[in-house]
C-alpha cells in the first residue's frame, strides 16, 4: 500500500540518522518561506534544494519521489489554469466574452500571479515530502512527547499508528480473497463486495481491539507507555547545513521581493 | 532441581453458554522443565495455558504457582504474570507500541522500573532473542520470524521464571521453527522453565523433557516423549502422527533387527543403534575432533585464521549471538539448529568440527558429548579453540 510505502522509505532514508528536530524545523521553515515570499523564485529555490537533498542526500528513488508529485501538480495545474483564465489585469493577451458581463482572458498579471501560486505548490510539496520522507512517523512521536502532548493523546495515536497497519493488512487480504472469487466484476457485485469488506473490516478491528486490551493485560499494563529511547544528538554538520539552507534562503527570498515571471 | 513451580488440582472450564473446555485436569510442572502441550485443535491447550497466568479463571479446581494458590486480585495477578511470560499465537496481537524498543520496554515500563533499568531489560532481551540493532525499526516491517522474536523479547523484557508458548512455530518456515526451538534451549538452559503448546509432533519431539497429550479438554497421557509419542493408540486418538524416528525404529525392531538402548529421540541416537547393530564397525574409523569456540571470548581475527588453516572443517554456529557474530565475520555455517547432534555425527565420519557458541553453552556442548561418550563409550575429544596452543599441531581424538 502507499502509505506504508512512504514509512518504509522513511524508515530506511539516508538522513535517518539526523537528529529529528533538524529536519521537522528543515521542512517548516521552507513551508513558511515559501508562504512570505512575494516572488516566484523563493519556492523555486528551495524545492530544488529540498529536491536535491531528498535525492542525493536521503538517496531516495527518483521515480517514487516523482509519483509523489503526480496528484499534487494535477490540481495545481488545473488551479493555476483557473487562476491564470479568470483573473485580470492590465496587459491583455487573449481575451474571450463569453457572457456579457463575464469574459475569460489571459494577461502578464494572471500569469505571473498563477505561476508564482504553481511555484508556491511545489516549494510546499517538496517541504512536506523532505518531512515525510526522511522523519518516520516513530520518531516524531518522540517529537510530541518532548513537546508536551497530553500522554493520552500520545498512547491513543501509537496505538493508531500500530493498528492501521495490522487492519489494512487484514482488508487488503479480504480485498484480495473477493478479487479471486470475482467480487468486483460487475457494479452491483462491487458494491456488494464493498459492503461485505467494510463490514469485516470492522469486526476484524473489533477483534483487534479486544485482543490488544489482553495483550496488554498480559504485560502487567498499568496505564504507562514506554517512551522512545534516545534522540539522535544534534551534530555540527547537518546543523550548519541547516543554518545555510535557511538564510541562503531568506537572503532569496528578500532579494527577489517583487521579481516577477514576465 | 525439582521442586514444582505450577500445579493444577482438578481444574475445570466452560466457556460462557458454551461447551466445556477444560474437564477435571490435574498435573504439576517442575522448574526448569521443558514442557510439551500437544493435542488437536480445540482440545482446550490454549484455554490451559491462559489460565498459567490468570488470563482466565478456572470455574473450579486451584491452580499454584510456586506453591502458592493463584489469587485474581489486580496486585496479585500483576506479580504472577511478570513471572509467568505469556506470547500469544499470533505475534501482531501481541505487538502494541510503533517501534521495537517501545514494544520490548512495554512491560518494564508498567512494572515501574526506571529508565535506565528499563534500557538494560531492552538491550539485554533484544541480544537474548538476537535482535540488537533492531530497536527503532516499526513492527509492520518485520518478517513473522522477527515479529515472533520481538513478541518473546517483550515478555523477557520482564525476566519472568516461567515462559508459555502458544504455538511458537506457526507461520514460521522449517528453518526459523527450528531457530525458535533453539531459541527455546537457550532461554531454558538460562534456567526458565518453557511450556509450549503446539501440533508440531516433530518439533516436540526431540525437544521436551515431558510431553502432555491432550484431547477435548482432559489429559490423556503425561509422560517422558518416547513413551507418550510411542504408543499408536493414544496418538491416532489424539489426531497426531508418531514421530518418524520413533516409528522407524518400532518398525525396525518389529522386523526383529537387534536395536540396543533407549528409544531415539534424535537422528544421533538412531545411527548410534544401527552402528551398535553392527558391533564395533564404527572403531575402525578414527573419531573427529570437536573444537568450542566461546564468541564472548575469542576475537575474531583469530577465529579466522584459525578457519583458514581448516580447509573443509564444518563449522556450527549455537545460540543467537554465535550466529550473528559468524554472519558478521563473513563464516559460511554448515549446521544452525541441532548443531552438538550434527557435529558429533560428523566426528563418528572421523571429521572435525568448529561448534561457535556463548558463554553459557560451552558447557552444555561437553555434557552432551560426555553423555554421548559413556552411552557409546566412543570418546570424543572436545576443546576449546583458546587452549589450542598449536593448532597445526592437533593430535588425534582419543579413543577407549
Amino acid at each position: 500500500m502507499f502509505e506504508e510505502l512512504l514509512e518504509d522509505i522513511a524508515q530506511k532514508n539516508g538522513l535517518r540518522e539526523v537528529n529529528t528536530y533538524l529536519k521537522l524545523i528543515t521542512g517548516l521553515g521552507a513551508i513558511l518561506l515559501c508562504l512570505i515570499s512575494t516572488s516566484y523564485i523563493p519556492p523555486l529555490f528551495i524545492a530544488l534544494v529540498l529536491t536535491g537533498a531528498i535525492l542525493f542526500l536521503a538517496r531516495v528513488d527518483a521515480k517514487t519521489y516523482a509519483e509523489l508529485f503526480i496528484v499534487p501538480i494535477w490540481f495545481a495545474v488545473m488551479s493555476v489554469a483557473g487562476i491564470i483564465l479568470i483573473s485580470g489585469g492590465h496587459d491583455i493577451f487573449w481575451r474571450w466574452d463569453i457572457l456579457p458581463s463575464f469574459s475569460l482572458s489571459i494577461t502578464r498579471e494572471s500569469i505571473n500571479q498563477g505561476m508564482f501560486v504553481f511555484f508556491r505548490v511545489i516549494g510546499g510539496m517538496s517541504a512536506v515530502c523532505f518531512i515525510s520522507l526522511t522523519t518516520p512517523m516513530t520518531d516524531i512521536f518522540t517529537v510530541f512527547r518532548q513537546c508536551r502532548v497530553p500522554e493520552i493523546v500520545l498512547d491513543l495515536m501509537m496505538i493508531i499508528y500500530r493498528t492501521i497497519f495490522i487492519i489494512l493488512d487484514q482488508v487488503l487480504q479480504i480485498y484480495n480473497a473477493q478479487v479471486m472469487r470475482l467480487g468486483y466484476s460487475t457494479w452491483h457485485e462491487s458494491i456488494h463486495s464493498f459492503s461485505s469488506l467494510c463490514g469485516a473490516a470492522f469486526i476484524a478491528s473489533w477483534n483487534s481491539g479486544e485482543d490488544l486490551i489482553r495483550a496488554m493485560d498480559a504485560r502487567c499494563y498499568d496505564g504507562k507507555f514506554a517512551i522512545m529511547g534516545e534522540t539522535r544528538p544534534v551534530e555540527y554538520i547537518p546543523l550548519v547545513a541547516l543554518c545555510a539552507f535557511l538564510s541562503i534562503s531568506f537572503t532569496v527570498v528578500i532579494f527577489s521581493e517583487g521579481i516577477t515571471l514576465m | 532441581m525439582s521442586s514444582i513451580i505450577l500445579e493444577a488440582r482438578d481444574i475445570r472450564y466452560r466457556y460462557p453458554r458454551g461447551m466445556e473446555a477444560i474437564g477435571g485436569i490435574s498435573f504439576h510442572i517442575r522448574r526448569r522443565e521443558k514442557i510439551a502441550l500437544v493435542g488437536p485443535n480445540g482440545a482446550g491447550k490454549s484455554t490451559l495455558l491462559s489460565m498459567f497466568n490468570g488470563m482466565i479463571r478456572p470455574d473450579s479446581g486451584i491452580m499454584f504457582f510456586d506453591n502458592q494458590p493463584i489469587q485474581y486480585d489486580n496486585k496479585s495477578l500483576r506479580i504472577l504474570r511478570k513471572r509467568v511470560g505469556f506470547v500469544l499465537q499470533n505475534p501482531d496481537r501481541q505487538i502494541i507500541a510503533p517501534t521495537v524498543y517501545q514494544d520490548v520496554a512495554f512491560g518494564p515500563t508498567n512494572l515501574r522500573y526506571t529508565e535506565n533499568e528499563v534500557k538494560n531489560a531492552v538491550t539485554l532481551a533484544l541480544q537474548q532473542v538476537g535482535l540488537d540493532g533492531f530497536e527503532r525499526r516499526p513492527p509492520h516491517q518485520l518478517s513473522s520470524g522477527e515479529k515472533k522474536r520481538v513478541a518473546i523479547a517483550g515478555v523477557l523484557a520482564m525476566d519472568p521464571d516461567m515462559l508459555v508458548f502458544d504455538e511458537p512455530t506457526s507461520g514460521l518456515d522449517p528453518a526459523g521453527s527450528e531457530d525458535i526451538m533453539e531459541l527455546l534451549d537457550e532461554l531454558n538452559n538460562e534456567g526458565k522453565t518453557v511450556i509450549i503448546s503446539t501440533h508440531d509432533v516433530e518439533l516436540a519431539y526431540p525437544w521436551a523433557d515431558r510431553a502432555i497429550l491432550m484431547l477435548k479438554g482432559e489429559i490423556l497421557r503425561e509422560d517422558i516423549p518416547e513413551v507418550a509419542f510411542g504408543n499408536p493408540e493414544f496418538v491416532r486418538k489424539a489426531h497426531l502422527s508418531i514421530p518418524t524416528l520413533l516409528e522407524l525404529h518400532m518398525e525396525l525392531e518389529k522386523r526383529g533387527l537387534p536395536l540396543q538402548g533407549k528409544k531415539p529421540r534424535t537422528v544421533l541416537d538412531m545411527m548410534h543403534s544401527i552402528e551398535m547393530m553392527f558391533e564395533n564397525t564404527c572403531c575402525h574409523i578414527r573419531p573427529g575432533m570437536i573444537t568450542v569456540c566461546n564468541v564472548d571470548q575469542e576475537s575474531r581475527d583469530y577465529l579466522s585464521t584459525w578457519l583458514s588453516r581448516q580447509p573443509g572443517i564444518s563449522v556450527g554456529a549455537m545460540g543467537t549471538r554465535a550466529k550473528q557474530c559468524a554472519e558478521n565475520s563473513q563464516i559460511r555455517l554448515d549446521f544452525t539448529y541441532g548443531v552438538i547432534d550434527k557435529c558429533i555425527l560428523k566426528a563418528l565420519l572421523g571429521e572435525d568440527s568448529l561448534i561457535m557458541t556463548t558463554e553459557s553453552m560451552v558447557q552444555r556442548v561437553n555434557q552432551r558429548v560426555e553423555a554421548y561418550g559413556k552411552e557409546s563409550g566412543i570418546h570424543i575429544t572436545v576443546s576449546l579453540l583458546e587452549a589450542v596452543i598449536f593448532p597445526d599441531n592437533r593430535g588425534p581424538g582419543g579413543h577407549i
